[in-house]
């Protein structure tokens, strides 16, 4: 062995990294090794040097400014658009299995039409400070509604602050419920009213009133909601009213990424019954949807998913 | 009853700030002080820590736990450090071409705090401390990287390998060589010690 690799073994020894033959090995040659005696000695005493501006611990201090400034980042992120990131991500998610990546890429298609249409014309608006578009007096007489307030810059002292807020307008709007223009709204609100309440009352209006035929870009939306939206309350809804509106394949994968996925047994449960009817309607399932569903009756938390699981294979077979 | 890390982390994908929160929390002093080991200035250490965070936030839905968290963690902090100077030079080269202005030239030194030391004490060892850290700032990004990581922050060197994406004997190689650098650089204050 050569002296290269015994300094190595000495380092590695002065971190407790050498394993105890190797060590052995190390101090045998030290032993008759004048040369690799003082590269020892040479090694203490870089390790004794660097360990001067070791005893050192975080100031918690800066430790609270970037946990502050984490926060504010977070926030512009996720107003940046992280619903829709949200979103993608579940459908990634859902569409992984290379069976699914044609229903996958056919769904992102029309999700994207969708929002595309609902956004089409509307563009993010940055206010300076002395901008034209907005002085108090402009905000009163629109009886414009401010809220949401979040400060992406909230220190002065270099003179300025950056912030972002919510200003909006209340609009009066009366029509017809199967009128596209109504349903597009409910649509919009349905995927992005930040009160949970709402998005639930959007899905409730067009559940109500059953004559409304729900047109594609509405059921794509409603899967949308079965698979991102965060309040159970909103998810039952849109998937009690998907079910109701026919079943076809993007109904199916819906309820299949609810069985498998989603936290709330109530909603596995309501799964796989929409699946159970499907069925009993003549609908098939394929041999790997098969295997997910085998999974879900062995592996779920609930019993009763387990159980229904378990019927639902029977249905099938 | 206390979470589990992997309930914090499922419930984090499902977008529950909460638990994000908690789940990087109990991390983020270590990513911190990797930081300001790293960058030894504090807006470098915050901005490294922020992109860390953001980026663990964006990518939180594709971890699949198939390593620990904590050594998923480590490997974007050590990718953001090990990227973080560039991307500095090409931000510095674009604003110096707007402006020329406002230059601090006060060296901010790192805000950490040195424990069971006099005043004098602390003066002198923040000299030699600056020695040491410009001397360690002259290692190559790998090779610093992993000195921070085994010299400042005690980790084994098959966790580094793991945060570093490389084999053990790579991260030796590059601990060995940093040490070597450092002894030439350091030669003087080493001989004076001695």
């Amino acid at each position: 062995m050569k002296h290269n690799e015994f300094k190595q073994m000495i380092q590695l020894s002065l971190y407790g990294e050498l394993s105890e033959s190797k060590h052995a090995m190390l101090l045998e040659h030290l032993n008759f090794c004048e040369e690799c005696k003082r590269e020892l000695e040479y090694q203490k005493n870089i390790m004794m040097l660097l360990s001067e501006s070791k005893k050192l611990k975080v100031n918690e201090e800066l430790l609270k400014e970037a946990r502050f400034q984490l926060r504010g980042a977070l926030r512009q992120h996720k107003a940046d658009g992280l619903s829709i990131t949200s979103i993608a991500n579940n459908l990634l998610q859902l569409f992984s299995t290379p069976p699914r990546l044609a229903f996958g890429a056919i769904t992102m298609l029309v999700i994207g039409l969708i929002i595309g249409s609902i956004f089409m014309g509307m563009e993010k608006v940055i206010i300076k400070e002395n901008g034209p578009e907005l002085t108090n007096a402009s905000l009163i007489q629109n009886d414009m509604r401010i809220s949401n307030m979040q400060f992406i810059d909230s220190d002065p002292s270099d003179g300025e602050i950056e912030f972002t807020f919510n200003a909006s307008k209340q609009v009066h709007f009366k029509g017809n419920v199967d009128d596209p223009k109504v349903q597009g709204l409910l649509t919009y609100a349905m995927l992005n009213d930040q009160n949970p309440g709402s998005r639930l009352n959007s899905i409730n209006v067009m559940d109500s009133y059953k004559k409304v035929t729900l047109d594609d870009d509405v059921r794509e939306a409603l899967v949308t909601v079965v698979m991102a939206d965060n309040n159970q309350g909103v998810r039952r809804e849109a998937l009690k009213l998907l079910n109701t509106s026919g079943f076809d394949e993007s109904v199916k994968q819906a309820n299949l990424y609810v069985l498998l996925n989603d936290s709330s047994s109530a909603l596995r449960i309501e799964a796989i019954n929409a699946l159970i009817n499907a069925a009993k309607s003549g609908h098939s399932l394929n041999k790997e949807d098969i295997n997910l569903v085998i999974q879900q009756a062995t592996q779920d938390d609930n019993n009763y998913v387990r159980l229904k699981s378990k019927s639902l294979l029977q249905e099938y077979n | 009853m206390e979470i589990s890390e992997k309930e914090l982390i499922i419930k984090a994908q499902n977008r529950d700030q909460f638990a994000f929160e908690q789940l990087i929390y109990n991390y983020d002093r270590a990513v911190l002080s990797i930081a300001m080991r790293y960058a030894r200035d504090n807006d470098d250490a915050k901005d490294i820590y922020q992109e860390v965070f953001i980026r663990v936030f964006r990518g939180l839905n594709k971890f699949e736990f198939r390593s620990e968290f904590s050594t998923w963690l480590f490997r974007i902090t050590t990718n953001v450090c090990l990227t973080y100077k560039t991307r500095k030079k090409e931000q510095m080269m674009v604003s110096l071409q707007n402006e020329f202005e406002d230059e601090q030239t006060g060296y901010d030194s790192v805000n950490l705090i040195s424990e069971e030391k006099s005043p004098e004490d602390q003066t002198l060892g923040n000299d030699l401390q600056s020695l040491i850290g410009e001397a360690v700032d002259s290692l190559s990004a790998k090779q610093k990287m992993t000195f921070v990581l085994k010299h400042y922050e005690g980790y084994k060197i098959r966790e580094i390998a793991e945060m570093l994406n490389c084999k053990e004997g790579t991260v030796k190689k590059y601990l060995f060589d940093a040490v070597n650098n450092l002894r030439k650089k350091l030669k003087p204050l080493n001989a004076y010690q001695t």
